[in-house]
């Protein structure tokens, strides 16, 4: 068993409700989105377990949390995003966004010429990684809704015939 | 059957409680698709054919009578965009309901007289679980006790600055700007007092309880839908967010002197 895992997963489920509580959604909600975050969070750490790219990682990370919302959604009587918003925003890659920051300020300021290519590297590098890890996160979301081509989640039940 | 001046007040009236409704689910954190088809099934339901026009801060409604020989046409401007999910979702059942129940006008002004009046969580329970979450965002970053600590105490102070400077009606940029002053200058402290060696990952995750996540997810999902103007306008409105953190941060790192 991997202790640091579990950990790191619960971490995911609190993020998750204490963004629902700062967003004010339902109460009766709560329990499920602590569930959401923590499965998507759970898929994007055993992924990267097995190397996968961080990209991909949180991409299907976001699938999962857009795909389990449906569910949710029938049985507490909310819409999808409310349980998939807050349960996303955890797997924003804040540290990267931070550094991208740092390496800008630097590159804007006097940088020796000698650091600049590493300077440069480094921000182009983590830079592009917060934008795509961002991109997924809201395009996997929003995939479930997409390939089902509905324009409400109230006719979308899985393994049955939509009416 | 109704009569023409019986038409018309009916009309009018559903107009202006779908331009409350709409506008209403704009200023909560709703996406334009949604507003749309919410607007369409309360008005389908009851009788009406309704257009609307969203834009980012305002929304135009034209309903024809269903004999039509009547005609509403209104603009409402929104308030600022918030995010109450608790209201996005009561607007979304009570215009299932209508469908489903077949609702007057009456019970509809009263359900949203209902919505309108629903509580917010207690404010210390928001600060803590907001306190929990930026916690969180530094466990992921790899942080250590001690420094999810301060990012817990960062972030309750920063979310406090925040909610205080918006209840003084101050501009939201600058409600932002200032909540990720706040927080930084707490999560840099320990460090620049020299307790500790490098806390850049409690100074980093302190103000991520600020990242604009709806205004993005809604963007990235109105361009998705053919909305293209809104989702850029909210793209926007996302990027400046992200830009008065990053200004709030550097604040502080020019106080701290950190890069």
């Amino acid at each position: 068993m991997d202790w640091t895992l579990i950990e790191k997963v619960i971490w995911f489920g609190i993020a998750a409700m204490g963004f629902s509580v700062l967003f004010n959604v339902p109460a009766r909600t709560l329990p499920s989105i602590f569930l959401i975050g923590a499965m998507g969070g759970m898929t994007r750490l055993l992924l990267l377990q097995f190397n996968t790219n961080f990209i991909i990682a949180s991409f299907l990370g976001a699938i999962v949390i857009g795909l389990l919302s449906i569910p949710f959604a029938h049985s507490k009587h909310a819409p999808p995003l409310v349980f998939s918003i807050p349960a996303v925003i955890p797997m924003v890659p804040g540290l990267f966004a931070y550094r991208m920051m740092l390496g800008l300020i630097r590159l804007a300021g006097d940088v020796p010429p000698e650091a600049f290519t590493q300077t440069l590297y480094e921000t182009v590098s983590n830079g592009l990684k917060v934008m795509f890890v961002l991109m997924s996160l809201a395009g996997g979301v929003a995939v479930p809704m997409l390939v089902t081509r509905k324009q409400s989640a109230k006719h979308l039940r899985f393994g049955k015939r939509g009416h | 059957m109704l009569t023409g001046k019986q038409q018309n007040n009916d009309v009018r009236e559903l107009g202006n409680l779908l331009l409350e409704t709409g506008s209403l689910l704009l200023a909560s954190g709703a996406n334009t698709e949604r507003v749309r088809t919410t607007l369409l099934r309360i008005s389908t339901a009851l009788g009406h054919h309704t257009e609307v026009l969203i834009s980012y801060r305002s929304l135009s409604i034209t309903i024809t009578s269903s004999n039509h020989e009547h005609l509403f046409n209104s603009v409402r401007r929104t308030s600022h965009h918030g995010v109450n999910f608790r209201t996005v979702s009561g607007i979304s059942r009570m215009s299932w309901r209508v469908v489903e129940e077949g609702w007057n006008i009456a019970q509809i002004k009263e359900e949203m007289a209902r919505i309108k009046a629903l509580p917010h969580f207690p404010r210390w329970v928001t600060l803590a679980m907001t306190g929990l979450a930026g916690a969180g965002f530094c466990r992921f970053a790899g942080g250590s006790p001690t420094d999810l600590l301060i990012v817990f105490t960062a972030t309750v102070a920063g979310l406090t600055a925040r909610q205080e400077l918006t209840k003084k009606k101050y501009n939201p940029y600058l409600c932002i700007y200032a909540a990720a002053f706040v927080a930084s200058l707490l999560a840099g402290l320990p460090a620049w007092l020299g307790l500790g060696s490098s806390h850049e990952i409690a100074f980093a995750t302190s103000v991520l309880f600020l990242i604009p996540g709806v205004p993005l997810i809604n963007s990235f999902s109105d361009v998705i839908d053919g909305n293209l103007q809104n989702g850029i306008i909210r793209g926007v409105n996302g990027l400046v967010i992200s830009f008065s953190i990053a200004l709030g941060m550097l604040t502080s790192m020019m106080l701290y002197q950190l890069y």
